[in-house]
């Protein structure tokens, strides 16, 4: 009968086989496949396919497809609520083992979590605005031997940009930094007394509103700041000092100068927290002329550029024809001055277009005085994230597969009574969802708790986004997702168990995956070595910036900010302060060795070498004769400037790299010249004066009146009594203005926040994977305890020592530790060497950093470790023998 | 209130099982009813009233032997259950007593017609 035998189309047969009632495919595929063969004998072969085919179509019915109803949901209904409730037992059951997995699991979460705010909040910057593919902001590029970005501007490139470039659909000009009266103010209402200071001014173009898309509250958002001394308030300041009315058309005086009043030409909503621009206060550059000459020179670079291009402008075409701006003005300004960088601009010097999304989080190499974040960071902290979650995994997979042989009893019996593997699959999955779950809520909980320190170690206001829609939706997402990551390892090792060997009982009691456990464990460790050794190296910088020799005594100055509205009386003051007891020095003077306070950048030369020699770009600084006393400054050559010496108008005090930089061997008594010329009258030692990324450039000093900051040198022990006389001795001058003060040494370690910062977070997540991995390593041990329970006893009754029982048992997770070591090492060096490269002066890495780190590790693990293996080894064996 | 219910291809179905007595499966019970009511009958439409059949306990099922021609598959036997037997025994008469009902003039419609 062989031949008679035909084989029906086989698709159609694997249909029927996958849609039918388990319980009744065999008997209707039995009928199936006997019509077929008779229908075979009967017709063609392709006609009874057909009959075949139809027929299975036909049985595509309900009461035929296997019923979700009837067979499936109810029988895992309730093998759900066994699962669930097995694992609530398991976890009941060791109570210790349950609370590390889902400790580690929610400290992990929560970190994630509050990184993954961090990141969205980085990535959430200037993405407000309507045209935002067409907005730009300029930059120059000067790139010799180094490469440098900068985005201040000269005053006319506006209206050059405007008239020269048909893309550009409008321009305007920003200056963002302390000049003038961009930085911060004494404010008050035209017809009050009272000075109030205000920070954050900035003088702006009427089109930057426009570009920027600044929406205002009150007042024309085209006519805002198009007439002459007009200003916009933000809405904050608005209702600060005018509350309850619309201010537009009402006048304000500034640093109590009548001559320095400004209109209020419109209102604008505070800005986002996530713009790069801060500004409380928007002066007009309308009608504004700082100098005779200043709006069309090309001497000086004070003013940052946005445009906004026209709709389909390719930015990078733009941007070479743009070139032709500097061959034509700049160069042109060079060689009407017989400067020598002419030729050098020609080749070094370009103009660049940022697009606005990008000014947040990729502008770290572009000098530009605006507060950003860095995109490395970003990158960084969401490896430090991906890395402790893997390490909150990790432990999850480990504890899972530790504790298997407890659970091998239990899954041999399941499959005895009938489960396949696929249900042991999904029950473990079940029970990694419910730890997933717990562990998340409760991660929420650390979140919502920690969330206030993080913000402020990390300089940001991040808040949990409980009312966002997407927020629930993605929590269980991830949940469900972390759930399903961290326990497919432990299910499939778990379900693979084999029932006959269970219920015999020699399943190797979970040491069989030992190897996988010790690279888990060895990547544990790798990660949390590489975060200490990380933060040593932050706070090594850290301590060395705060703490080298910097040049000037920061200690104990007082700056009296605010004191330009002493105006004449600024000398009596001075003199008054200095009969004060412990005020040892008073200098007045803008210019301090701290960033946001005055700068001041010149080209110099020596005598009569301006057309003959490049010039040396230093800061000069208009200080008085007490200044390098103050500061406690050390002169390395020639003298200070004398009190009442006429001559001395024309002296210049200038530092160490400014000699080296012009090329001068014995500066004292050498001339050199900006526009005036001056007589070297002595070398300071060099001194930082802005932030240690960068080298210590050429500075000169010159003698200057007036300022707006007072240093006061003090040495006492009572800090407090000399602020009350200060503040006394202020109140009589200028009973109108309260006095402000601040410290030199701490404006000077605000320079350096963001080391602080970075070593806090550092620090902290350190201490957290450290954490997650001692958790880990804790279960571990005490699981290997349990399991070597029988053999540590008979080793104890034998005559083992303590001693040989905690080394049997520690060793070999202390090698582990020290291979963590050796892995990481390398790591950390090669990244922190990349680090440190920001630093122009920086801190070494040198071996006690990994030493120490090294043996903190093994330190902490053999810490871990003991407790468990200490407790085994004074274990009285008899009792535990006993039950055998 | 109906007391048993039974459709019409559903009693044709335990008729058929009755008549094939001990050899009721699907195949054959296909075939019987398509030769003797010379109408055709899907594989589905029976299955599905046998499983209907079954469920509401009118039929009652056995394993069968396998031929060569099913491939190993084993057959199901079909029989009628007490309660089956009662569920066509109540059709029947349910059927019988409105025949009965119907008049006697009712019928020479026709003969008039």
């Amino acid at each position: 009968m062989k031949d008679t035998r035909y084989t029906p189309p086989t698709l159609f047969l694997r249909f029927f086989r996958w849609f039918c009632d388990p319980a009744l495919r065999v008997f209707i595929e039995g009928d199936l496949i006997e019509l077929y063969q008779r229908r075979c004998r009967t017709f063609r072969k392709t006609k009874a396919d057909i009959y075949f085919a139809i027929d299975v179509l036909l049985l595509f019915r309900p009461g035929i497809i296997r019923s979700a109803d009837r067979f499936d949901t109810i029988n895992h209904y309730t093998m759900y609520r066994n699962y669930l409730k097995i694992a609530w037992r398991s976890m009941t059951r060791q109570k210790m083992y349950a609370l590390i997995k889902v400790g580690g699991f929610a400290l992990g979460l929560a970190t994630c979590i509050i990184i993954f705010l961090f990141i969205r909040h980085e990535l959430s910057y200037d993405k407000q605005y309507k045209d935002s593919a067409q907005i730009y902001r300029l930059y120059n590029e000067y790139k010799e031997s180094s490469d440098e970005k900068w985005t201040a501007f000269p005053p006319s490139i506006t209206h050059i940009l405007k008239t020269e470039y048909p893309e550009v659909e409008q321009a305007g000009r920003l200056i963002p930094y302390k000049w003038f009266n961009a930085g911060s103010n004494l404010f008050r209402r035209d017809d009050q007394k009272e000075n109030t200071y205000e920070e954050g001014f900035a003088y702006a173009d009427q089109e930057l509103l426009e570009i920027l898309e600044i929406p205002l509250v009150y007042g024309n958002p085209l006519h805002a700041l198009d007439k002459p001394n007009t200003i916009v308030l933000s809405k904050s300041k608005a209702d600060k000092y005018f509350p309850n009315e619309n201010p537009v058309g009402r006048n304000i005086v500034l640093n109590d100068d009548p001559a320095k009043t400004f209109m209020v030409g419109g209102v604008m909503k505070d800005f986002a927290v996530t713009s790069h621009l801060q500004y409380d206060f928007f002066i007009t550059l309308t009608g504004v002329e700082f100098w005779p000459g200043e709006q069309t020179s090309w001497c000086c670079w004070n003013y940052n550029p946005y445009v906004k291009l026209r709709p389909g402008t390719d930015p990078a075409q733009l941007e070479k024809k743009m070139l032709a701006i500097k061959d034509k003005y700049y160069v042109g300004y060079l060689n009407e001055t017989k400067s020598q960088s002419a030729e050098d601009v020609k080749k070094y010097h370009s103009f660049h277009l940022q697009p606005v999304s990008d000014i947040y989080l990729h502008s770290s190499d572009i000098m530009d005085e605006i507060k950003h974040g860095d995109i490395r960071y970003v990158w960084l902290f969401g490896g430090i994230a991906i890395f402790i979650l893997l390490l909150a995994c990790i432990n999850f997979i480990n504890l899972s597969t530790a504790k298997s042989a407890n659970r091998a009893k239990e899954v041999g019996l399941r499959k005895v009574v009938g489960s396949v593997r696929g249900h042991l699959i999904r029950q473990f999955l079940t029970e990694s969802m419910v730890y997933s779950f717990v562990s998340f809520a409760l991660g929420i909980v650390i979140v919502w708790v920690s969330l206030p320190y993080f913000n402020v170690i990390a300089g940001r206001s991040l808040s949990i986004p409980w009312l966002s829609w997407w927020f629930y939706p993605v929590l269980l997402g991830s949940a469900f997702m972390i759930g399903l990551l961290a326990g497919a390892y432990p299910s499939f090792y778990l379900s693979a168990f084999k029932p006959i060997q269970v219920l015999k009982g020699n399943i190797s009691r979970g040491s069989k995956n030992a190897t996988l456990r010790n690279v888990m464990v060895v990547f544990q460790f790798t990660t949390s070595i590489i975060l200490i050794i990380g933060t040593f190296v932050i706070y090594r910088q850290m301590n060395y910036i705060l703490n080298t020799k910097i040049g000037f005594d920061k200690e104990q100055v007082i700056e009296i900010q605010g004191a330009n509205t002493l105006n004449k009386k600024q000398a009596t003051f001075k003199n008054e302060l200095l009969k004060l007891r412990d005020v040892e020095h008073v200098t007045i003077s803008n210019y301090l060795p701290v960033t946001g306070t005055n700068r001041d950048q010149n080209g110099f030369w020596r005598e009569g070498k301006s057309t003959e020699e490049k010039s040396v770009g230093a800061q000069k600084w208009y200080v008085d004769e007490d200044y390098i006393s103050t500061l406690g400054m050390k002169l390395a050559e020639g003298r200070n400037f004398l009190p009442n010496v006429a001559s001395d108008s024309q002296a210049i005090i200038i530092n160490q790299a400014m000699a080296k930089a012009i090329g001068l061997k014995n500066p004292v008594g050498e001339r050199i010249m900006t526009w005036e010329t001056f007589t070297v009258v002595g070398v300071v030692e060099d001194f930082h004066f802005e932030s240690m990324k960068g080298k210590i450039g050429p500075l000169a000093m010159v003698l200057g009146d007036g300022g707006d900051v007072i240093s006061i040198k003090v040495k006492t022990e009572d800090m407090q009594r000399v602020l009350q006389s200060i503040t006394g001795l202020w109140n009589t001058f200028m009973p109108f203005q309260p006095i402000r003060y601040t410290f030199l040494d701490e404006s000077y370690a605000r320079m350096y926040d963001d080391v602080q910062r970075m070593g806090q977070l550092f620090a902290s997540f350190a201490v957290l994977a450290i954490i997650v991995a001692c958790l880990g390593l804790f279960a571990l041990s005490a699981f290997m305890v349990e399991q070597r329970n029988k053999e540590i006893s008979i080793r104890l009754v034998l005559g083992a020592s303590v001693n040989n029982i905690v080394r049997l048992l520690t060793q070999n997770f202390v090698l582990l530790v020290v291979l963590s070591f050796v892995i990481a090492t390398p790591v950390a060096w090669y990244l922190m060497q990349t680090w440190l490269e920001d630093y122009a002066y920086k801190t070494s890495i040198t071996w006690d950093i990994f030493i120490l780190s090294g043996v903190a590790a093994i330190a902490i693990a053999l810490l871990t470790i003991s407790y468990q293996s200490i407790r085994a080894a004074l274990a009285n064996p008899a009792t535990r023998l006993r039950s055998e | 209130m109906k007391k048993f219910q039974l459709g019409e291809f559903e009693e044709i179905v335990m008729l058929t099982v009755g008549i094939l007595y001990n050899e009721a499966y699907g195949v054959s019970i296909k075939i019987e009813i398509e030769t003797r009511l010379s109408r055709s009958v899907s594989v589905g439409a029976l299955q599905t009233a046998l499983k209907r059949l079954e469920d509401k306990g009118y039929l009652k099922s056995r394993e069968g032997e396998a031929t060569e021609d099913r491939a190993g598959r084993p057959k199901k036997y079909y029989q009628i259950t007490a309660l089956g037997k009662k569920a066509m025994e109540y059709t029947r008469s349910t059927r019988n007593e409105m025949w009965d009902a119907i008049p006697k003039v009712a019928w020479n419609v026709k003969v008039a017609g």
